[in-house]
């Protein structure tokens, strides 16, 4: 699987919400500067809650 | 017996089900070099191959012919003959006029062959010989109109031309009409010619007059004449498009390269009319001649890649590269190919199916998207349509049958006609019952159509538990076949743990359409198992959500402008566009993914050529036939919170709205974000709005006309643009309760709530108990709107969502 690097944002497809590794995601504890592939596999979309497998790379 | 000719192998019918027969050119000394270079090195087996290669690309018959000036041609040709007769599967066309040549070639062909040609250049010496020839050989003749004057160059000359060789034929030498295959000649009108500026027009009407005046013979032309002259692509172009208007005329074959001929289908309406001017000399006051806007027209036209592949395909890998690509055009005519050499279960079993199976391993790979696997479908469906009625009732009925259901109370069907239109066209036989489906009726049908599988769908966590508690049902009932279970609110947790007891027989979890498919291919394979659940690796899934908060009491209520409720009927649909989410619809609803294979640029490039005009192309044909119907059923009424639950006032009733309250830090609950009796009250605001029930009449039509692809899109579409009339009416609540200062710039700004307040919609994970749906009806009366509920509280159309609304600055979306 194509990883992009470390900065590139995520999309989810069910809601729209864009994960920034730049500002992370306070709502689930995920501190500024964690890449996508880095969130833990349980990690969920803070707004609809789909989980990583919805998200598509937006970079 | 159909007048045929025939090989070692095969006969042919002379008059085709699609005309015309197609009679391959290209083993001719005369007409292609590559041939005769063969012929010149004595690379016979270099001959065969070109005749071998017009078989692979369709032709039905082969036109054969060795003439060249100091080679002896019977020793060619007789020798090519044997050959081809061995080897190739269709008939011959002995193309020679030495009568002695011929008659040594019909004396070594084993089957009935056409004899091209004869004529009455020489006032009908020859033609007696060579009707002798075919009389005593059985063979058929082409007759070419020319006589002792020369060629007939108008239609008259055509036929009287004609009928005096019918007259020596069938009158003096015997012959049948049907043995007769008239070739009115083609002249080039692509060289500028001005004696033959009409040459197309009078080999159209020669056609027609001599099917009108010769009953029971048959036509044929050698077709490339046409477009002597002009350049490769434009040759090809003027070519499909005469031979498709010659045969409207009434021909039965055409002499042609088999491998360069183009469906109508795939000619476009400009081209077209370009090759019409030319053909029938149209257009005479412009400025230019026909030929010269038909030379500039086509100018810059190349052969593309596309045409240069399917040059050396078989027709076996064009029909399985048209399925992968989702091409329909021109999908009858393969089909009609293919069915000359194979029966139609063959052609299904053996290229329909495999071509399928590869259309989802692409899609498991990632490589191709959901609207591309249902255009591939549609191709799929396409062609077996057209191959039923070649086939045995009894190839129909084979196959795993499989019941399909949404259970009793859901509305919901895409996900499961989704798995319908997919194993549908992996050739399996689906009963798709539809919605709010019974328990009862489920099994009682399961019994009637004898299925091997039963498929259970349901959106809503309701569903998943109607699927839990009515599984014993189906144990009771007797029923003995695996239960196959999809759902968005499933998990494979839950199915394995709640619903695999329930029932003796395997229960699966299906996630997607895909897994389905999985599973029926398991269950034929022996090893369909139920679902087990997954040991616990790893942790349950995250809470999002602050995990500290207190909410501000004093907050005060905002004054509505009125208290009771409104309905609205007359919002303009237009108004809604700006409040599609249009990442979710592109990519969450319609699967316009951006997979691990494709790069940015190509995601923009397939937004830009594809996704954008799509919906563009959808926003103005739903305005213009009048699908969407926007409706908003509202009210503001006075409330006050205690523990978990919100007491609204409705004139003398108080319905008490109970909210669930989470169990983990913030322990947050809906109803803390209304003041209580004591802190002073406060306003609650609902809506249940809807967008009508005709554009649902119009998704179910595309699905039962077979068209998925666009089935999807609509579908897709008028979810999102449900939603995007729930946040414009939000806005506009905001608006009248005076708290709408903060307007979020974009799409993302409304997605993560970049106003005040929030809303919930129930269902939905901070409310799931649809049960309140009773109490909001009461209190709206949204039947007024068209918008009712079915017993299990779900609302119809499908296309309708309802929300109670907080105006609190700390209310969000939360989970429970």
């Amino acid at each position: 699987m194509r990883i992009g690097g470390g900065s590139v944002r995520y999309i989810c497809a069910n809601c729209g919400y864009i994960y920034d590794p730049a500002t992370g995601d306070p709502m689930n504890n995920i501190p500024p500067g964690t890449a996508f592939a880095d969130l833990p596999d349980n990690w969920v979309c803070p707004l609809c809650y789909a989980d990583k497998g919805n998200f598509d790379p937006l970079d | 017996m159909k007048p045929s000719v025939s090989s070692l192998y095969q006969a042919v019918e002379i008059a085709q089900d699609i005309p015309p027969l197609l009679i391959g050119e290209r083993s001719n000394t005369n007409g292609s070099k590559k041939f005769r270079d063969c012929l010149l090195a004595e690379d016979f087996d270099g001959c065969l191959r070109i005749g071998l290669d017009q078989e692979a690309k369709g032709a039905q018959v082969l036109d054969l012919c060795s003439a060249y000036a100091g080679r002896d041609e019977t020793a060619d040709l007789t020798r090519l003959v044997k050959l081809y007769a061995e080897s190739v599967k269709i008939p011959i066309m002995i193309d020679s006029t030495t009568p002695d040549c011929i008659e040594a070639c019909l004396k070594l062909y084993p089957g009935r062959c056409i004899i091209n040609s004869i004529n009455l250049e020489d006032g009908g010496k020859t033609l007696d010989k060579v009707c002798r020839l075919a009389k005593k050989y059985g063979a058929a003749v082409v007759a070419l109109t020319i006589n002792a004057k020369g060629m007939a160059m108008t239609a008259d000359e055509k036929v009287e031309t004609a009928r005096l060789i019918y007259q020596l034929a069938v009158g003096k030498h015997g012959l049948r009409p049907q043995d007769i295959l008239f070739d009115p000649l083609t002249f080039t009108i692509g060289a500028g010619d001005e004696s033959l500026l009409d040459a197309g027009i009078q080999t159209l009407e020669g056609i027609r007059l001599i099917k009108q005046e010769l009953p029971g013979v048959f036509t044929v032309l050698g077709l490339s004449n046409i477009s002597f002259g002009l350049p490769p692509a434009a040759r090809k172009i003027l070519n499909s498009v005469f031979l498709h208007q010659a045969i409207e005329q009434g021909l039965d074959a055409a002499i042609i390269d088999p491998g360069k001929i183009l469906p109508l289908a795939q000619i476009s309406e400009e081209d077209r009319t370009f090759c019409f001017d030319l053909i029938y000399n149209r257009g005479q006051g412009q400025e230019k001649s026909p030929l010269m806007r038909f030379i500039d027209h086509f100018a810059e036209r190349v052969e593309t890649a596309k045409d240069a592949e399917s040059e050396d395909k078989r027709p076996e890998e064009v029909l399985h590269q048209k399925i992968v690509r989702g091409d329909k055009a021109g999908i009858e005519d393969i089909l009609a190919v293919l069915l000359d050499r194979y029966p139609p279960l063959e052609i299904v079993n053996q290229i329909l199916v495999p071509a399928m199976r590869h259309v989802g391993e692409l899609f498991g790979k990632g490589e191709l998207l959901l609207p591309f696997v249902l255009q591939s479908a549609e191709a799929m469906k396409k062609s077996v349509a057209w191959l039923e009625p070649h086939m045995q009732k009894l190839d129909l009925e084979e196959g795993t049958k499989i019941l399909l259901a949404t259970v009793q109370g859901d509305v919901h069907d895409i996900g499961k006609n989704l798995v319908d239109i997919l194993l549908s066209n992996n050739g399996y036989k689906v009963f798709n019952i539809g919605i709010k489906v019974p328990a009862e009726t489920i099994i009682a049908k399961a019994r009637e159509l004898k299925v091997d599988i039963i498929g259970l769908s349901g959106l809503l966590v309701k569903s998943a538990i109607v699927m839990q508690e009515s599984l014993p049902q189906y144990r009771e009932a007797g029923l003995t076949m695996p239960i196959l279970l999809g759902g968005a609110a499933l998990t494979s947790e839950f199915v394995a743990t709640s619903c695999v007891p329930n029932y003796d027989a395997p229960v699966v979890y299906c996630a997607d359409a895909f897994a389905g498919l999985k599973a029926l291919k398991d269950f034929e394979a022996g090893r369909l198992t139920a679902t087990v659940a997954a040991p616990k690796s790893g942790q349950p899934a995250m809470k999002p959500g602050v995990k500290d908060v207190s909410i501000d009491r004093s907050h005060p209520a905002p004054e509505p402008p009125f208290y009771g409720l409104r309905h609205v009927t007359d919002i303009d649909p237009a108004k809604l566009f700006p409040y599609v989410n249009e990442q979710a619809l592109f990519r969450g609803r319609w699967g316009y993914r951006r997979t691990a294979s494709s790069s940015a640029e190509e995601y923009l490039e397939l937004t830009r050529t594809t996704i954008r005009p799509l919906y563009e192309d959808l926003k103005q044909r739903t305005l213009a036939e009048g699908l969407l119907q926007p409706k908003a059923a509202y009210g503001y009424f006075r409330c006050y919170s205690e523990g978990d639950t919100v007491y609204v006032e409705a004139g003398d009733d108080v319905m008490a709205f109970e909210f669930p309250r989470q169990s983990s830090p913030p322990h947050l609950c809906i109803a803390d974000y209304y003041r209580s009796r004591e802190e002073g009250g406060d306003v609650a605001a609902f809506f249940v709005v809807t967008i009508g029930e005709r554009i649902a009449g119009e998704t179910k039509r595309l699905f039962e006309a077979d068209a998925y692809h666009d089935y999807l899109m609509l579908h897709g579409f008028s979810v999102e643009v449900t939603d995007a009339l729930a946040e414009y009416w939000h806005e506009v609540m905001r608006r009248e309760l005076g708290i709408a200062a903060e307007k979020p710039a974009d799409m993302t700004g409304y997605v993560t709530q970049g106003y005040q307040g929030s809303r919930y919609g129930f269902g939905y994970p901070a409310c799931p108990d649809l049960d309140a749906h009773l109490m909001l009806f009461k209190l709206l009366k949204p039947e007024a709107i068209g918008v009712t509920l079915t017993e299990t509280m779900e609302m119809v159309p499908e296309v309708s969502t309802s929300a109670i609304i907080a105006h609190h600055p700390q209310a969000k979306y939360f989970a429970v």
